[in-house]
């Protein structure tokens, strides 16, 4: 099977701090895969140097193309849709204008407009404030609409980071549970960065744990989540 | 009363100039918060190259066009040579550079074409015209009709087309529009490319009445200052409403209040802007707090 | 002794600078006094918007128009009121440092990109402003002021170092500059030195955490505006007495400007900036007009027209280049140069412990 993502050796910094020292990894078409970690293990910097927000070394290949010296707009116009952490919504503008700036690189109208409605089968409360300011979002309403702006973009690669954050567990769920039919319907692969390891465990088929910079462990999400000591040392629950 | 209005028409017709100098200044401020001093300059530098282009015989109506995509592509280069070099540097840094453009610029106009004043051509006649019992000159309403649709122009290109909602979310958010492939960088070149050409109308607009020479604008800036700060700096609506309130305030004073005639009429928009600075920095129309504060 | 021998290399270098101006005067022409006088008067204002731009991080593109007031209060004492022009001096620049003072309030809500909008709208209308009160400013046609005859005591001491010459009023001019000049520099590297140059620093590096600190946030840049404009005061008042003629044109906008690539061409947050400055925008338009109608290749139209329109050509290009490439002017580019050198000379061991250089990068 070949990897739709692969990252080798990648260390990774800003200015004098170094963040990565050798990261490896890989996404299979069509996979979810987990990158668990305590803060500043290295998770956000490793989606930030796939999408080139970071200067960084060793190699990185998307669909078999090496992303090195790559600006982000053109690592993004491969197909990679990047949903940040803090989640990037434009909250100046309507959600419908975030919805747009998801489909901007698009040039099949149709597509589009057939995108739209899936979408809003997802998130049916955002067709209901899409005249809305973004800013007046609730936060998990805001997940929703980097989720739903995300896919607009036609992505094959997810790169969601700690889509939980500040939620309340209910909405986390319902969440995951949507995350999870998107990659099964639309066959998404999936890069999960989360500090609720017990979660991303459920919905990922793999797992790479960071610790300062390296990966610590690796392994099948299922079989991570019954080795005790991995459990104990690392994801701590 | 009659002199009154007719004071009105021509305030709104020198409103509508300072208008578009004012939104070239909102439009760069927007995109990186920052004033660019230079504008009225550049705008000066695009009038000169209309009346190059006028006096080798083009039509005036095949000239502005002209003048107006020369200027967007000038917007464009000092962007990419100029600007983007220092881009995220601090403001003082941008500011000056900003100054250094503008003095640079000023320069190249008086060793290009001397400092002479000469007469701009202008389409419009001097005749005037009754409406509502009003006297306009068709010099005045000309202007006012040319200032309101590169207006609205802007105003559709911005907020009704794809391109323009991707240089908002540029100006917004760079990271985020980033991360949705929004050459974000090609955005700011756009910006100043916009600013360029409608600050341009602006000079157009104002050459026939003011003679063109190389200071020109200088007086001009002054008075977009007044209707940026006015409008509140963030707000393209409120730099439109602020220069016609500017333009009907400065031409009113100057008639009707003893002692404010000729020069002392840039006092007023002084008076204006440090007012509005010092009572309500967020102007008329902005929102919040002004950034890079 | 050994307090001489340890002493920087810089304190050196200070006293060679002070016996060169000092100096100066003997081996010129009188007529080139006056125009090194002008040097320090532009000096002396630009240290003020230094002060102000450099060490407190405020931005002022209307120094110009404290200059004007400066020299207008010096023009109107004289010349109306009689007064002797020595005690002018000191009047113009508390008068004017009093107004800056005042107009720094208001400044202390405006976000320094507004700041530098509300400045350089003063001094574009500041020529207009002058011109209205004819009865105190003479309008257009403004003041003269006769050169003043220098100390016949100074004079004599003079003629005895210059050949028996006896000093001209062009030479007292000059040195009566150099005097305040140096008197003001050292009150500013006594200033930024200690405490209160401390505090300027520690706001324009940022105002909460200064304010965290216990620093008077409002105090302190309504004070480094007072006398940022002091200096200005006293340098436009010196201007008037130097040129012997005021005028609203003598006050263009453009004069702000100059002051302003003064500072920052010398480089911001220095002492020695502001000479630098001061040497430099007060010759580059003397000497590149000069040179270019030397030039007898050159059409003498077009000499005619780079006279006017060169020195504004070479300031704006020169802004923007030393903005893109040497951020911290003329003496940030030496010092960091003599930095490189003396670390090299030591070994690469002491890499890294170097002061930074002045950083104005936080405003």
């Amino acid at each position: 099977m070949s990897n739709l993502l692969a990252l080798e050796g990648v260390r990774a910094g800003y200015g004098q701090t170094r963040a990565l020292h050798g990261v490896s990894l890989s996404v299979g078409e069509g996979d979810i895969v987990a990158l668990l970690g305590a803060n500043g293990a290295g998770k956000t910097t490793t989606l930030r140097a796939v999408t080139g927000g970071v200067r960084w070394e060793g190699s990185i290949h998307f669909a078999g193309r090496s992303l090195s010296r790559m600006s982000t707009e053109s690592v993004v116009r491969l197909g990679i849709a990047h949903v940040p952490e803090g989640r990037g919504i434009i909250t100046q503008l309507t959600v419908d204008e975030n919805l747009r700036l998801g489909a901007y690189l698009r040039r099949d109208r149709q597509g589009v407009r057939a995108d739209y409605e899936r979408v809003f089968d997802y998130f049916p409360i955002l067709r209901e404030r899409r005249e809305l300011s973004a800013g007046a979002l609730s936060g998990g309403e805001q997940q929703m609409l980097a989720l739903a702006r995300a896919l607009l973009m036609r992505p094959r690669l997810l790169l969601l980071d700690e889509p939980s954050l500040g939620l309340a567990p209910l909405v986390v769920r319902s969440l995951f549970e949507i995350i999870r039919t998107i990659n099964e319907k639309e066959g998404v692969a999936v890069l999960l960065v989360e500090q609720n390891a017990r979660i991303a465990l459920e919905l990922s088929s793999h797992a790479y744990v960071l610790e300062v910079g390296r990966v610590a462990v690796e392994g099948p999400s299922a079989q991570l989540k019954e080795e005790e000591s991995v459990r104990r040392s690392y994801l701590g629950y | 009363m009659q002199d009154f209005l007719q004071q009105v028409v021509s305030g709104i017709a020198t409103g509508g100039i300072f208008a578009s100098l004012a939104l070239a200044l909102v439009l760069i401020y927007n995109a990186m918060g920052l004033v660019n001093f230079a504008q009225g300059e550049m705008a000066m530098l695009a009038t000169f190259t209309a009346l190059s282009l006028i006096q080798r015989g083009v039509d005036y109506w095949i000239a502005l066009p002209v003048t107006l995509v020369l200027a967007f592509v000038g917007g464009v280069v000092i962007q990419r040579v100029v600007i983007r070099p220092v881009e995220r540097a601090p403001v003082l840094t941008l500011v000056i550079v900003t100054l250094g453009l503008a003095t640079l610029i000023n320069g190249l106009a008086g060793f290009l074409f001397g400092y002479v004043p000469r007469s701009f051509p202008s389409p419009f006649s001097v005749q005037t015209v009754s409406i509502l019992g009003a006297f306009a000159s068709y010099q005045d309403l000309g202007v006012i009709v040319v200032s309101a649709i590169v207006l609205v122009l802007m105003y559709v290109l911005l907020q009704r087309t794809p391109i323009g909602l991707a240089m908002r979310a540029a100006a917004h958010q760079p990271e985020a529009s980033r991360l949705l492939g929004i050459r974000v960088s090609w955005m700011l070149a756009l910006g100043w490319g916009l600013a360029s050409a409608v600050g341009a109308v602006s000079g157009i607009m104002a050459a026939p009445a003011l003679l063109l020479e190389p200071n020109m604008m200088q007086t001009v800036i002054i008075y977009a200052f007044a209707a940026a700060v006015l409008g509140g700096i963030e707000s393209p609506l409120g730099a439109v409403l602020g220069g016609l309130i500017v333009g009907v305030t400065v031409n009113l004073a100057g008639a009707y209040v003893p002692g404010v005639g000729g020069d002392l009429q840039l006092a007023v928009a002084f008076a204006i802007i440090i007012a509005v600075l010092v009572l309500k920095p967020n102007g008329l129309m902005g929102r919040g707090s002004v950034r890079r504060a | 002794m050994t307090a001489l021998r340890n002493a920087p290399p810089r304190y050196a270098l200070v006293v060679l600078v002070v016996l060169f101006f000092a100096g100066l005067p003997t081996v010129v022409t009188s007529f080139q006094s006056l125009e090194w006088a002008g040097v320090l008067i532009f000096a002396i204002a630009i240290m003020g918007l230094n002060v102000l731009v450099g060490y407190n991080g405020q931005i002022s593109l209307g120094h110009g128009a404290f200059m004007a007031l400066g020299a207008y209060t010096t023009a109107i004492l004289v010349h109306r009121y009689q007064l002797n022009y020595l005690v002018t001096i000191p009047i113009a620049g508390l008068l004017t440092g009093l107004v800056g003072f005042f107009l720094g309030i208001p400044a202390l809500r405006l976000s320094p990109l507004y700041l530098a909008l509300a400045t350089f709208a003063l001094a574009v209308v500041t020529p207009s402003l002058i011109k209205r009160p004819e009865g105190l400013t003479n309008g257009v046609q403004g003041i003269q002021l006769l050169p003043p005859d220098p100390p016949p005591l100074l004079s004599d001491v003079f003629s005895l170092v210059n050949g028996g010459q006896p000093m001209t009023s062009e030479q007292w001019l000059y040195y009566l500059s150099f005097a305040i000049a140096l008197l003001l520099f050292w009150v500013a590297w006594n200033l930024i030195r200690h405490r209160p140059g401390r505090a300027l620093r520690a706001i324009r590096d940022g105002e909460v955490a200064a304010a965290a600190f216990g620093v008077n946030v409002a105090g302190y840049k309504t004070l480094a505006f007072g006398l940022s404009a002091f200096y200005a005061g006293v340098a436009g008042s010196l201007y008037g007495l130097a040129t012997g003629f005021v005028s609203p044109d003598t006050f263009p906008v453009s004069l702000s400007f100059q002051l302003l690539v003064g500072a920052v061409i010398g480089g911001l947050a220095s002492i020695a900036g502001p000479l630098v400055g001061g040497i430099f925008t007060y010759w580059l338009p003397i000497v590149s007009s000069q040179f270019v109608s030397d030039q007898t290749w050159i059409p003498s139209q077009i000499s005619a027209v780079f006279v006017n329109a060169g020195p504004a050509v070479t300031y704006g290009a020169l802004l923007i280049l030393i903005m893109i490439f040497a951020p911290n002017g003329v003496v940030g580019l030496i010092l960091s140069g003599y930095r490189r050198l003396r670390d090299r000379l030591r070994g690469a061991g002491e890499r890294g412990t170097g002061q930074m250089p002045p950083d104005h990068q936080t405003i």
